[in-house]
């Protein structure tokens, strides 16, 4: 039986109805605004010997009173569309660079964690850039880089190439960052989303899911981290430099914030579950710059093309873009502002743009002018690197499940809801879902010959382990790896519960207990159940009869409510209180409920 | 076969040797000296330089073959390698000149012509060996994919062991120096740079 939520007005309703409050009220109500009036002599109407009304109320009556108003007016809420949307056309590219899952730096053996965090302890001599030292690949890093370029559908190139790209920067100790520009280790790959990944159907145009292409991948090295004192002075910490990140460039087949922002989550889920790239944007472990280019429907825009898709408009670019939310702000400011432009009859132009939190327009970094040459030459330094064939086919096929088939999985084989199933696998690393799937196999174990059908079996494991642990970790504020409930014992409970042996209130406060329980040593479920008496002993229905007309007797107004006034949910009221009422484990609500409809009918 | 006379192939090296192919100028010697016995008196032969790099500048009344560098190229190229601005014309001027007369020998190089031969990037052993030896295969990578675990039974993900999850704690060789020894200026744990105008 479902617990009754907490009662809160939806957060939408309750915004609508402040604008109205603080509108002209129409009708004199009685509350405490025509009292404060009345206190003003502000109002014709005779005064009125009433009660201000408890806001509680109040609010739920106006809920009430939009909803019939909405109905009546029959308009359905919409959201807002920009009429400037059906002129012009947005195009999207975005470039990601995420840090790679690697022990040391990718060219030198510096390490990448330990230390505690104190700045400058991690920097080997080429991190550094001592004159003389010299850069080595480092070959543990091309596992996770590898790996990404594999679950994101790339060919993996067998020879690829190091280039320097020079620029200076108090965070470049080198003076060039080395890159792979002209022969990246991964090309050609393809992304697919679909509309429960947060593509708007406006994208999908019909289809099932969107396809977007990915250009290359390719490894570079990660700057140092720069933090800065006003006025002028910068703090250098080279614990980062050095650090080997993959750049994900994608096709411009983006064509709204919506999608650039499922983009971005979904390659970062998929670089996690791959264990390629484990920081995420919140840690400043994952970054994303976005090109942003319009043209009007039906033409070719200024002609503009990138690796292959023509017909664009030009483009601008907005660096360090931190997290989701800043991709689609960003990319909606710049495509107003564009459109803006262009509708003036002005020109864009390409030049680098910057995003704050909170802003409301991109700002101009550089223009054309300032555009600088990095003067991309081969690295001298390092060999080419070459990918043998069978480490790639390996890879291949010990690849772990991405998040799309684990979730259809889930879903399919538990009978979970795609909510659910969704955010059971982004919970604690995947180690809920393999709480699941490890006390669904004991609950099957323990039904012993009864037909047991996974997917209702899975369907009660899943809602237990999701909502009632989580509940349960949540208000005793235990997480999820220090939890000591093992699955053995939620097995147990559920086996108890499926037989009816327990009611549910009961299940809920076993598991409470073992969880407060410590590690060792820890009584069985069996031994908790009769030690506490709490086995079912199904009250007969006679004794339902007797506790139902006793609650009955004390409460005649809420019988008349339901009696004659028909609100038949103080049913459940009555529920409630034979439940409390009744010994622990002895009276089961539905058959509560039936009775009480019975009685009350009559 | 019968080896061709030391003479003759002494005169054929210096004659191909004519044709190298960025000189501009004639050589000095065209034979030898040899005495008697038909031995090269060695000190005399390294006594008088026999090319100079004098050849691949523009002599002194020739104008200078590359292209006209305005002032504008220039301080764009010396903002790019961060060297800093000519204090004065004359400096310019004097930039100027020794920009195009390297430019007159990067002319020189360009008249090589390459078609179809690949740009050599740095001396490797380029055979397939080579490149076999190089290949980073299950072989190479054994070591690191011993570095990982699966994880879970059900849900199996792959997880690369971190230290201090039963890895060994410290490296082997780990650099055990202080990089703050090479700051100019720090502060505490950082090094500190000036970001303002003159910094």
């Amino acid at each position: 039986m479902k617990t009754p939520t907490a009662r809160i007005a939806p957060l939408h309703l309750s915004r609508t109805l402040h604008s109205s409050f603080h509108a002209n009220l129409r009708v004199p109500r009685a509350s405490v605004v025509s009292k404060w009036l009345r206190s003003r002599n502000l109002t014709t109407a005779p005064a009125l010997a009433q009660e201000a009304v408890p806001l509680r109320k109040h609010l739920k009556d106006e809920a009430k009173r939009k909803k019939a108003e909405a109905k009546i007016n029959g308009v359905a809420k919409k959201l807002k569309t920009d009429p400037r949307l059906e002129k012009w056309e947005l195009a999207v590219g975005i470039e990601i660079h995420a840090e790679l899952n690697t022990e040391c730096k990718l060219f030198s053996s510096g390490p990448t964690e330990g230390s505690d965090g104190v700045a400058n302890s991690r920097v080997a001599f080429f991190d550094a850039a001592l004159p003389g030292t010299q850069p080595q690949f480092q070959v543990a890093t091309l596992l996770p880089a590898l790996r990404a370029a594999i679950a994101l559908g790339c060919e993996v190139q067998r020879k690829s190439g190091w280039d320097r790209k020079h620029y200076f920067h108090w965070d470049q100790p080198n003076g060039y960052q080395i890159t792979q520009y002209y022969e990246p280790f991964a090309k050609n790959g393809t992304l697919t989303l679909s509309a429960s990944d947060g593509v708007p159907t406006s994208d999908l145009n019909g289809a099932d899911s969107i396809g977007i292409g990915i250009k290359q991948i390719q490894m570079e090295q990660d700057t140092a981290k720069t933090t800065h004192h006003p006025p002028s002075t910068y703090h250098i910490d080279l614990n980062r430099a050095g650090h080997p990140l993959i750049e994900v460039i994608t096709l411009p087949h983006i064509h709204s914030p919506q999608t650039a922002a499922a983009v971005v989550r979904k390659i970062q889920a998929i670089l996690r579950s791959v264990d390629a790239c484990v920081t995420g944007m919140e840690l400043g472990g994952l970054r994303a710059d976005v090109n942003v280019s319009i043209r009007e429907r039906g033409t070719e825009g200024t002609g503009s093309s990138y690796s292959g898709v023509s017909g664009l408009g030009q483009r601008t670019e907005i660096k360090n873009l931190s997290s989701f939310k800043a991709v689609e702000d960003a990319i909606v400011a710049e495509r107003d502002r564009q459109i803006a432009v262009l509708e003036a009859e002005g020109v864009i132009e390409g030049e680098t743009r910057g995003w704050t939190l909170g802003a409301t327009e991109t700002t101009r970094l550089r223009g054309k002018e300032g555009e600088v040459d990095y003067r991309y030459m081969p690295d001298a330094d390092l060999p080419p690197l070459v990918v043998g064939s069978d480490l790639v086919d390996h890879l291949r096929v010990t690849m772990p499940e991405l998040p799309d088939e684990t979730v259809d999985r889930v879903e399919r084989q538990y009978g979970v809801t795609l909510k659910d199933a969704k955010t059971m696998v982004d919970l604690d690393d995947g180690d809920r879902l393999e709480f699941l799937e490890e006390t669904v196999e004991l609950v099957l174990r323990r039904s012993g010959d009864q037909a047991t059908d996974q997917l209702r079996v899975g369907k009660l494991v899943g809602n237990w382990i999701l909502h009632e642990l989580g509940g349960l970790l949540a208000t005793t504020e235990t997480s999820w790896a220090t939890m000591t409930i093992t699955p053995v014992e939620v097995a147990d409970v559920l086996v108890n519960l499926q037989n009816k042996q327990i009611t549910a209130r009961v299940a809920k406060q076993l598991l409470s207990t073992l969880n407060d329980t410590s590690t060792s040593p820890r009584p069985s479920v069996d031994h908790l159940i009769d030690e506490g008496n709490l086995r079912l002993r199904p009250l007969s229905d006679e004794g339902y009869e007797v506790l139902a007309m006793q609650i009955m007797d004390e409460s005649p107004d809420m019988v008349a409510a339901v009696r004659e006034k028909g609100q038949k949910g103080k049913i459940m009221w009555f529920v409630g209180q034979m439940v409390r009422r009744g010994e622990e484990g002895t009276v089961e609500p539905e058959n509560a409920r039936e009775v009480l409809e019975r009685l009350l009918s009559d | 076969m019968r080896s061709r006379p030391l003479a003759l192939r002494v005169w054929t090296a210096q004659t191909n040797a004519h044709r190298r192919a960025f000189a501009t100028t004639v050589r000095c010697r065209d034979v030898t000296e040899r005495d008697s016995k038909g031995n090269i008196d060695v000190g005399k032969l390294l006594s008088q330089p026999t090319w100079s790099v004098a050849s691949l500048l523009p002599a002194k009344d020739q104008q200078p073959g590359g292209p006209e560098i305005s002032s504008k190229q220039l301080h764009h190229l010396l903002r790019l390698s961060a060297l800093p601005a000519p204090k004065d014309a004359a400096e310019e001027a004097a930039m100027l000149s020794t920009l195009s007369s390297q430019l007159h020998f990067v002319k020189d190089i360009q008249q090589v012509d390459t078609t179809g031969v690949e740009p050599l990037r740095s001396l490797r052993d380029e055979t397939a060996e080579g490149e076999q030896e190089a290949e980073l295969g299950m072989e190479a990578m054994k070591e690191a994919l011993g570095m990982e675990t699966v994880r879970g039974r059900y849900h199996q993900r792959i997880r690369r062991r971190r230290r201090g999850d039963g890895v060994d704690g410290e490296s082997e060789e780990g650099e055990k120096w202080d990089p703050l020894g090479t700051a100019g200026k720090k502060v505490g744990r950082f090094f500190v740079v000036e970001g303002g105008k003159d910094g």
